[in-house]
C-alpha cells in the first residue's frame, strides 16, 4: 500500500501551504493495523490518499481484512 | 451454527446421486460418463471407464444381461437407451490390452476358489488384487464354466481364452480335473484361510448371507447361482466381486457390514424431472453391433440424469456452478475455519434468499433457510463482512430516523367512509423502497384508503427491518420487531396495510400478532380510485415478488387489479410460487452486482412481453436492466405509461431526498403541520455534480449528503489539499465508519464536484 514516491505529486495542503512529504503512517482495519508510507502535510499531519490508491490497493486490502 | 445438522441437510441434495442405470447395475458401472464418451466417438476412453467397475470387460461387455436398461429413465420416451449394444461397441472398437503390471506380493493369506466360472474368475482376480495367494479349482479340464455355453452367441471364443490365459498368467494357481464336494470342502477350509464356493451347484441348501456371501459364521462364502439363484452373469460377477471384499475383511478380522450399504442393486434417491423432453426412438443397428456411427448416435439419446433443477432455475447457484450439497460443505469448511481466509463470503453474500431452490427442489431443500442461519452465525462470531450491508443498513437506519419515519392517525379533515373517530382501525405502512421510488403514489393511495376502508386510516412511515433480516443482524431485526409492535400497541392494535412484499414476508415471520392486509388486495376487493383502463390489447407478464411466492391473495389481486385496467396477463414459465428473485433480494444488490445483473438479465430473456410488478425495487432493477416494466401503481395512478415503462430509478441520493420530502409534504398537506425544517436541510453551498461523477456516487454508494458535509468540513475549517496546477481542491472527512474524499472546484458562488471516493481504512494522523 506503500506510496510510489517517484511520482510527481502537485498537491500542497491548503492549510499550512507546504509540500506534502512520505512518511510513515500508521493505518488500521478490523484486526488489522500496518505502518505504510503515505504523503501528509509535514506540519498538520494531514494524510494524502489519492483516488487510485484508495480504489485500488486500498479496496483491496479492506476485503482481504474482512475475509479473514 | 448446527454444522452436523447442516451437513446432514446436505446428504439430502441428489445432486451427487447415481442415475437409476448405474445403482441397478450390480457393479455400479459409470453409464453416464461411458455414454458421453461414447457420444463423442472416444471408444477407447469409454471402454476404459467400462473396465473400471466392470470385471473382464471384455466378457461381461459382450454377454452382459444389462438390468440397467429396465429402469432407464428414456424408457417411456422412445425406448430406453441400448445400453448393452453400446457396450459390445466399445469392446469392438474400445479395446486395448492392459499394461502389464507389477505382481504384487501375496502375503495376506491364502484362499481356495471353487469353481472357474464367472463368479469365480471375479472372485479370483479381486483377491489376487487384493494380496492373496489364491488357487482355483474346477471339476472340468478347463476353466470358463457356464461362459462357454456364450460362445458363438454375443461372446467370441478368443476372447474368452484370452481373459482366462490373462488370469492365469496373474499367478493364481489352479487345480483342474478335480471336483470338490462336502468332505473336500471340510479339508480345503483347513487348509486355506478362507474358501469361496462358485459352482452353480451344491449338494445341500447352503445358508449364504445376501450382503456378505458368508455361509454362516463360516470361513466359506459362496456367490454366483449358488447365492443369486438365476443366470444372471452380471449378478454372478457381483457376488464374487462382493463377496471377495468380505473374505478380505473376514481374514483381516474387520467389520464384515460397515459401509456397505449400497454393495449389489440399489434404488437410487436420484429422481429427474422429464417434463418437456421429446421421445427420440433407439437407432437400429444395421449389422451385428452397431457401427461407430450408430453407436455415438445411440450414446446421445441417454438424458445423463442429474438432479439440476434448483441449478437451472436459479441465476446464483448457476452462476457459481454449485449444487446445494457442495455448497453446503463450502458453509461448513467456512464456518470451521479459525485462522484463514473465508473464500465462500462472496458467494454466501450473493444469495437472493428468495427460495426458489425450496420450491424446485424434489427433496425440499432451503438454501434460503441455510444462508440466513450462516450469514446470522458470520455476524455473531464477527465473521461478517462489513461492506457487503453497511450501506443498506444505514438505509434503514435513515429510514427509521426522523427524517422519513412517522406516525399519524387520520386527521379530522378529511373525510372516510364513516364518521371521523379516534379510533385508528387500519394503519397504512407503504415500507421504505415504495416511497423512495414513487413518493409521487403515496399521498394518492392513502386518500383513496381514508375513503374506502370503514374506519380510521393512519399511516406510519419507516423500513420493517427487512435488509437487517437479510444481513443476518438479528439484533437490529429486533429492535426494529419492537418499534413497530409498540407503535402498533400505542395505535390500539390497527390492521397494518401493506404494500411491500418484503414487509408482508417480515410480518409473517416476525409479527404473527399483527393482522395485515395488502394494499393489492384493497384495491382488487374495493374497485380502482380512477379510470385508467387501457382501451388497446396490451398484454403483460407478471413478475411476481419473490417475498410473497406463497401469497395466492397477492398474486389473484395483482391479476385482477390488471384485468381491471384492462390488460391481458401471460403468465411466465416461473410465476406465482415459482417466482424468480430480480436480484435485490439478500441485499445481493449491494454485496455483489454483478450477481444481480446476472438475476434481471436471466429474468428479462424470460419473455418479450412488458412486465407487470408489484414490488419498488422489482420495478426499478428491471428497467434499469432495459426491459419495459409497470408497477402496479403505475396502471393505477400512473398518466404517461408509455414514460414511465422505461422510467429510471432515482438516484441513491434522490431515494434519501424522496422519502424525506415525501413526509414533509404528507404533513403540511395532510395534518396541516409546519415540519422542522431541519428535515429539509439545504446545503449552504450551490453544489454542481456532473453526470459522470453521479455515475460515481452510485457504483461507489456515496450519497449526495456525504458530499455536502465533507465540503462544509474543508471549507469552514480549511483542512483539504490544493492543487494550484489545476486550482483544484481534495478534502476528506471520515463519517461513521468511512472516510470520504471529494475533489472539487471552486467556480464563481459556487462548487463543482470533479471526483468522489472512499475508503474503510483509518488513517491514524498524528
Amino acid at each position: 500500500m506503500n506510496v510510489d514516491n517517484k511520482k510527481d505529486i502537485p498537491w500542497l495542503c491548503d492549510k499550512c501551504k507546504k509540500e506534502l512529504v512520505l512518511h510513515k503512517v500508521k493505518v488500521r482495519y478490523l484486526e488489522g493495523n500496518f505502518e505504510v508510507e503515505l504523503l501528509k502535510c509535514p506540519e498538520c499531519n494531514m494524510v494524502f490518499i489519492d483516488e487510485e490508491l484508495a480504489t485500488g490497493k486500498m479496496l483491496e486490502v479492506e476485503k482481504g481484512l474482512e475475509d479473514k | 451454527m448446527d454444522l452436523d445438522k447442516l451437513l446432514e441437510k446436505s446428504e439430502g441434495c441428489i445432486y451427487d446421486e447415481p442415475p437409476a442405470c448405474t445403482s441397478c447395475c450390480p457393479v455400479h458401472m459409470d453409464i453416464i460418463s461411458f455414454v458421453s464418451e461414447m457420444e463423442k466417438g472416444e471408444f477407447d476412453k469409454a471402454y476404459k471407464i467400462m473396465e473400471k467397475r466392470v470385471p473382464f470387460a471384455r466378457i461381461i461387455g459382450s454377454i452382459c444381461d444389462h438390468p440397467c436398461e429396465e429402469v432407464c429413465v428414456r424408457s417411456d420416451l422412445g425406448g430406453a437407451v441400448k445400453i448393452s449394444e453400446l457396450e459390445k461397441a466399445a469392446v469392438s472398437y474400445g479395446f486395448s490390452p492392459p499394461k502389464k503390471t507389477i505382481p504384487i506380493p501375496k502375503k495376506k493369506g491364502r484362499v481356495a476358489v471353487i469353481g472357474g466360472g464367472i463368479s469365480g474368475m471375479t472372485a479370483a482376480f479381486d483377491l489376487d488384487k487384493k494380496g492373496y495367494e489364491v488357487t482355483m479349482y474346477d471339476k472340468s479340464n478347463r476353466l470358463g464354466g457356464k461362459l462357454r455355453s456364450y460362445v458363438g452367441r454375443g461372446l467370441k471364443k478368443e476372447v474368452l481364452e484370452e481373459e482366462l490365459q490373462a488370469l492365469v498368467k496373474l499367478g493364481i494357481n489352479v487345480v483342474l480335473n478335480t471336483p470338490v464336494d462336502k468332505k473336500r470342502l471340510e479339508q480345503l477350509t483347513g487348509e486355506y484361510d478362507a474358501v469361496y464356493l462358485g459352482t452353480g451347484v451344491w449338494e445341500e441348501e447352503l445358508p449364504i448371507h445376501p450382503q456378505t456371501f458368508q455361509v454362516e459364521d463360516t470361513s466359506v462364502f459362496a456367490g454366483g447361482k449358488l447365492a443369486n439363484r438365476n443366470g444372471s452373469v452380471i449378478l454372478s460377477a457381483s457376488s464374487g466381486k462382493r463377496a471377495a471384499t468380505s473374505i478380505d475383511r473376514y481374514i483381516k478380522r474387520i467389520s464384515m457390514y460397515a459401509s456397505r450399504e449400497r454393495e449389489g442393486s440399489f434404488e437410487t434417491p436420484l429422481r429427474y424431472e422429464t417434463d418437456g423432453i421429446k421421445p427420440v426412438r433407439a437407432v437400429k443397428k444395421t449389422s451385428d453391433i452397431y457401427n461407430e456411427d450408430e453407436a455415438a448416435r445411440e450414446a446421445g439419446r441417454c438424458l445423463k440424469c442429474r438432479c439440476r433443477k434448483c441449478i437451472e432455475a436459479c441465476s446464483h447457484l448457476s452462476g457459481f456452478d454449485i449444487s446445494p450439497k457442495s455448497y453446503m460443505r463450502q458453509i461448513n469448511q467456512s464456518e470451521r475455519i479459525i485462522l484463514g481466509t473465508h473464500y465462500a463470503n462472496k458467494m454466501i453474500n450473493s444469495c437472493t434468499m428468495c427460495g426458489l431452490c425450496e420450491e424446485e427442489c424434489f427433496k425440499g431443500i432451503s438454501m434460503k433457510d441455510v444462508i440466513q442461519e450462516t450469514r446470522e452465525s458470520m455476524v455473531e462470531r464477527g465473521k461478517m463482512p462489513v461492506s457487503a450491508h453497511d450501506f443498506a443498513l444505514k438505509d434503514m437506519k435513515f429510514s427509521n430516523s426522523k427524517r422519513f419515519s412517522m406516525v399519524r392517525k387520520q386527521p379530522e379533515g378529511i373525510k372516510g367512509p364513516c364518521q371521523f373517530t379516534e379510533k385508528t382501525e387500519y394503519l397504512f405502512y407503504p415500507g421504505c423502497q415504495l416511497p423512495a421510488s414513487y413518493p409521487e403514489y403515496i399521498e394518492g393511495i392513502y386518500k383513496y384508503l381514508v375513503s374506502n376502508m370503514k374506519g380510521g386510516v393512519g399511516i406510519y412511515l419507516g423500513c420493517c427491518g427487512a435488509p437487517a433480516d437479510w444481513a443476518g443482524r438479528q439484533d437490529l431485526m429486533q429492535e426494529s420487531v419492537e418499534k413497530i409492535k409498540k407503535t402498533w400497541e400505542d395505535m390500539g392494535r390497527p390492521v397494518f396495510i401493506l404494500a411491500c412484499s418484503s414487509c408482508c414476508g417480515i410480518f409473517e415471520k416476525y409479527l404473527p400478532e399483527i393482522t395485515f392486509v395488502s394494499l393489492w388486495k384493497v384495491f382488487a376487493q374495493n374497485g380502482l380510485p380512477q379510470n385508467k383502463k387501457t382501451s388497446g390489447n396490451y398484454v403483460l407478464s407478471v413478475h411476481d415478488a419473490c417475498a410473497t411466492r406463497h401469497n395466492k391473495e397477492i398474486h389473484d389481486s395483482i391479476r385482477k387489479i390488471a384485468a381491471l385496467s384492462g390488460y391481458t396477463i401471460q403468465e411466465l414459465k416461473y410465476s406465482r410460487e415459482k417466482t424468480k428473485c430480480c436480484g435485490y433480494g439478500g441485499l445481493v444488490y449491494y454485496a455483489n452486482s454483478e450477481q444481480s445483473e446476472d438475476f434481471v438479465k436471466h429474468r428479462i430473456e424470460e419473455s418479450d412481453n412488458d412486465l407487470l410488478v408489484y414490488c419498488a425495487m422489482c420495478k426499478d432493477l428491471l428497467v434499469d436492466g432495459g426491459k419495459r416494466t409497470f408497477h402496479i401503481l403505475d396502471l393505477i395512478f400512473g398518466d404517461d405509461l408509455e414514460g414511465i415503462a422505461l422510467r429510471k430509478m432515482p438516484t441513491l441520493s434522490d431515494r434519501h431526498r424522496n422519502r424525506a420530502q415525501l413526509k414533509v409534504r404528507l404533513l403540511r398537506e395532510i395534518w396541516g403541520e409546519q415540519p422542522d425544517m431541519g428535515l429539509e436541510k439545504q446545503s449552504d453551498y450551490k453544489i454542481t455534480i456532473p453526470e459522470n461523477v453521479i455515475r460515481l456516487m452510485e457504483d461507489r454508494y456515496i450519497l449526495m449528503e456525504d458530499i455536502e458535509k465533507v465540503i462544509d468540513n474543508a471549507q469552514k475549517r480549511s483542512k483539504r489539499f490544493f492543487n494550484p496546477s489545476e486550482a483544484s481542491y481534495l478534502a476528506r472527512l471520515r463519517i461513521d465508519n468511512v472516510t470520504y474524499w471529494v475533489k472539487y472546484e471552486e467556480k464563481g458562488e459556487g462548487i463543482l464536484v470533479k471526483s468522489v471516493y472512499s475508503h474503510r481504512m483509518e488513517i491514524v494522523e498524528e
